[in-house]
């Protein structure tokens, strides 16, 4: 059907787009640095396990600027903590249960703002740019400025539990206590969607807060009473997935950066490693008692798990392959004073693990977590106030609209072949020259008991057409054999 | 232990450029899809909001505008021809007139400007064939008494010879007053004659007998006569593709025809709603502009059958002449309100000096528009135009009169034996006989 043309303009195409994939797999070479790893002495012809290495050990072994990314913050009175870092990995948010809100540069200790919210605070989220957090408090959830600022008060998010943001589409997910999930555009401050997830679990429980986000594909995840899994997009009342992960209640799920892995830990005390491109369970652990409270991925599919006040580092977990239900410890750490870790978070492009916990916050260092080269465009931990400004613009620009949050977010790059049949089809099969019987009924009156009359008659009209066009279409592949 | 260093990423100083490091791992980008379409979505907004294509009107003729010429070598220079016999000679870049020349006694029919630029021809409804210097408009440097009236003239695009149609199609030296050759096959009148710019012997002409006929300086008699089912008012060639000519047809639609294989033309450009006056190639040949008594110019890419933009104004009326302009950037219309009316030929470009940065931003947005085309709210928003009433109401009866017929045809089909009503495509339909 083509001509040569196209044909020609076709291969021309190809041949470019495949010259521009191999140009850039080449720009590899430009890439300054290395990612950490561990090395170990050989003491008494033994090689030393990672896992005993102390966070003291470690932090001995490093270098002066890192070393410095080792630190404990001792802040008793209002934990237990969550935190959160910023995409670029810059800036941190700490916020306590009881009311304490702090956000600060955490690799220069600059601190931004602090302040007591004077209400009990669920969770706490950095919006697209340092210069803005999202708190769920008590009654309702706030946006503060990176100064303290209240700059909104978001009265539809209210006993918000646990907060997500999708960079990409400006979306605040939260789930509340009374089991709604909702989606805020926090471009134009508009609510998109808010379900009620109890409706579609079937159950008259309240609502969870165990919560996280897919970022390959933007669909949020809550996990249930009962060991039920479910994702959600903002376009669907029901859920896109809905999957037993565990046979008792979740208590923490993470995935990995590409959404192809994710971990589950459950109050049955195991931990599950599931492919999300199947959905089946790779791998099953078994953990210390009661599961891991949190768990995190690295940017390098590292797997931090809490377990009360210990905190444990696995790696290859996604990828293992040995046959064996052992756990693969690569690092450990116990908090002082058995204060249980609250909240766990890895520090994008850095090798730095962030625990919240009872007592305050503790900075671990963690080498081979990050990503060594950051993509300037994308997030930038060096950024520019100028450039800070200029990235906001783009992102606004480049905002995806919730309508497109799909499971399989690979559709738009694909030939749609079913419509192109579809189209086809129709046009083969056009009913253009053939006059349909008319079957008009006259009425004016659309209210009351005719009104009603006059929709089912019409519905009726309605099918009677459909069938005689189907017979039609009958006949006519008949007549054509 | 990752540690990097503050210096390799930050600049030295003030005046420094900020490094920026790229790492293309797809991992770091997720939503790159997704992202792609939101840009070509607002790339595509963005040239609609753009799409201003409206310049300016050149306006200062005492009647309405009748023939329409661009100078052979100077790029800003425009000859029109008015139905009072005036001549108007235009700067465009300076939006002036720079001449007006009193040549003819009723209409001006065509003018027609010298390869190497010195002079030009004109010819009216007096009979008269006028050459004029370009250094001086008072008198014409030479004026040939014709036998009857003239209604267009075409220079050669090497020799010194020129053509004329009227009552039949005669080809001039430019150095003797009686034609060389006279051509004359039926038809009792010529709207139009050409030569091609490629093969340079080789001219056609529009027969008022609906025929399009070939001509060959070299021979003597005509080489090939084509009957449509209308008449058509004028023709164009490809400046690139030597063998292809586009006629506008009365039909209202134009047809492209390939010489080598005149059987049907190889495509059928429809949209207008009215007959089709007049047509010329850009300079790429890639694209035309056709203008219509419709009101309305349009512009087609030569490879489809329907226009890719709609140029109106409120003021402006039938459409008698189009150009488009040498530099490949503007269309110029003549219209019967006296008016020439300067338009970008394609709507949105911007005008003036474009950085480097904004290039590159364009250029990429072009080609997220082109990969992204096919998507039904893209496609949507890039077709979208907004058509003036008469236009608008008068696809919709042409439209409607359309599927009646097909219905019609369809019927007959149905009703009566197998292969008694055969498909005829619309292509095969348009000529009715081809002559050698």
């Amino acid at each position: 059907m083509t001509t040569r043309r196209t044909k020609k303009l076709l291969y021309v195409k190809e041949r470019k787009a495949k010259f521009a994939a191999r140009q850039t797999t080449r720009a590899e070479i430009l890439h300054v640095e290395e990612e950490g790893y561990i090395t170990s002495d050989k003491v008494d012809e033994e090689e030393q396990r990672t896992v005993d290495l102390t966070q003291a050990d470690i932090k001995s072994s490093v270098d002066i600027f890192s070393a410095q990314k080792r630190f404990d913050l001792e802040l008793p009175l209002y934990g237990p903590y969550k935190i959160d870092y910023t995409r670029n990995g810059r800036h941190l948010l700490l916020g306590g249960r009881k009311g304490h809100v702090a956000a600060f540069d955490w690799q220069t200790k600059k601190l931004h703002c602090e302040m007591n919210v004077m209400e009990q605070v669920n969770d706490v989220k950095w919006l697209h740019i340092e210069t803005m957090y999202a708190v769920a408090q008590r009654q309702w959830t706030y946006i503060y400025d990176n100064q303290g600022v209240e700059v909104h008060c978001l009265k539809v998010l209210d006993r918000s539990l646990h907060l997500e943001f999708l960079p990409y589409h400006f979306l605040l997910a939260a789930t509340n206590e009374a089991g709604y999930l909702s989606y805020i555009d926090v471009s134009i401050g508009k609510k998109v969607a808010s379900y009620n997830t109890r409706v579609a679990n079937g159950n008259g429980k309240c609502g969870t807060s165990i919560m996280c986000q897919n970022p390959s594909n933007a669909l949020i995840g809550l996990g249930h009473a009962g060991g039920v899994l479910t994702f959600w997009s903002p376009n669907q009342r029901e859920p896109l997935v809905k999957m037993l992960a565990h046979k008792s209640t979740l208590r923490s799920i993470a995935i990995d950066r590409t959404g192809s892995y994710m971990a589950t830990s459950g109050v049955d005390a195991k931990l599950k490693i599931w492919d999300l491109r199947t959905y089946k369970c790779l791998h099953e652990y078994r953990t210390a008692s009661n599961g891991a409270s949190s768990l995190s991925f690295s940017q390098k599919n590292l797997l931090a798990a809490s377990y009360r006040d210990v905190v444990e580092i696995y790696n290859d977990i996604c990828d293992n392959e040995s046959a064996s239900n052992e756990l693969p410890r690569y690092l450990l750490h116990q908090c002082s004073n058995g204060a249980s870790a609250s909240s766990l978070a890895f520090c994008p492009y850095e090798d730095v693990l962030g625990v919240g916990h009872e007592r305050g916050f503790v900075s671990l260092l963690v080498p081979g977590a990050g990503e060594p080269n950051f993509d300037a465009l994308e997030a930038n931990p060096y950024q520019t106030k100028k450039q800070r400004k200029h990235a906001e613009v783009k992102q606004l620009l480049d905002k995806i609209q919730p309508d497109m949050i799909t499971l399989d977010n690979s559709v738009l790059s694909e030939i749609d072949r079913k419509g192109f049949i579809r189209k086809q089809e129709d046009k083969r099969n056009n009913f253009n020259f053939v006059k349909p019987k008319e079957l008009i009924i006259q009425s004016d009156k659309k209210k009351g008991k005719i009104g009603k009359r006059l929709a089912r008659k019409t519905q009726i009209r309605d099918t009677k057409l459909k069938e005689f066009l189907q017979q039609q279409q009958l006949k006519r592949k008949k007549n054509k054999n | 232990m990752l540690c990097r260093n503050p210096s390799d990423y930050v600049r030295e100083t003030k005046k420094d450029i900020v490094p920026v490091q790229r790492n293309y791992d797809p991992d770091l980008h997720p939503f790159q899809v997704a992202r792609e379409y939101t840009r070509a979505m607002n790339a595509v907004k963005m040239e609609r909001i753009f799409a201003r294509p409206f310049i300016c009107s050149l306006d200062g003729h005492r009647d309405s505008v009748q023939c329409l010429t661009k100078h052979s070598t100077q790029l800003s220079l425009l000859l029109s021809g008015s139905c009072d016999g005036e001549i108007k000679l235009w700067n465009v870049a300076q939006r002036t007139c720079q001449a007006t020349i009193p040549a003819h006694d009723g209409f001006v029919r065509d003018i027609c400007v010298i390869p190497d630029g010195t002079a030009f021809y004109s010819i009216g409804n007096d009979k008269l064939i006028k050459r004029w210097s370009m250094d001086n408009y008072d008198a014409p440097a030479m004026t040939i008494v014709g036998k009857h009236v003239f209604t267009s003239i075409d220079h050669h695009y090497k020799n010194s010879q020129y053509a004329t149609s009227g009552e039949n199609v005669s080809l001039w030296d430019e150095q003797r007053a009686q034609p060389l050759q006279s051509f004359k096959w039926g038809a009792d009148s010529h709207a139009k004659v050409k030569f091609n710019p490629i093969e340079t012997t080789v001219l056609a002409s529009c027969a008022a007998d609906r025929s399009i006929i070939l001509y060959d300086t070299r021979q003597s008699v005509p080489l090939r006569k084509i009957t449509l089912q209308m008449n058509s008012s004028s023709l164009a060639w490809n400046p690139l593709e030597a063998f292809v000519f586009t006629t506008a047809n009365e039909d209202f639609n134009l047809y492209s025809f390939d010489i080598r294989y005149l059987q049907r033309p190889f495509n059928i450009h429809k949209d207008h709603v009215a007959a089709v006056i007049d047509i010329d190639y850009s300079p790429t040949g890639k694209e035309f502009v056709s203008g219509s008594y419709d009101k309305t110019v349009r512009i087609f890419a030569a490879d489809k059958g329907h226009s890719r933009d709609i140029y109106h104004t409120k003021r402006m009326q039938h459409i008698s002449c189009v150009q488009w302009t040498a530099d490949n950037k503007y269309v110029i219309s003549g219209s019967d309100e006296m008016c020439l009316r300067l338009w970008k030929a394609k709507a949105s470009e911007k005008l003036g000096v474009i950085r480097d940065r904004e290039a590159e931003t364009l250029e990429y947005n072009d080609a997220l528009k082109e990969k992204f085309a096919h998507f039904p709210k893209i496609k949507r928003i890039a077709r979208q135009r907004n058509l003036p009433k008469h236009v608008y109401h008068a696809k919709r009866e042409h439209k409607t009169i359309q599927e009646s017929q097909k219905r019609h045809e369809a019927n007959a089909r149905a009703n009566s034996k197998p292969g008694s009503v055969p498909f005829v495509s619309e292509r095969s339909k348009v000529i009715l006989k081809e002559e050698e």
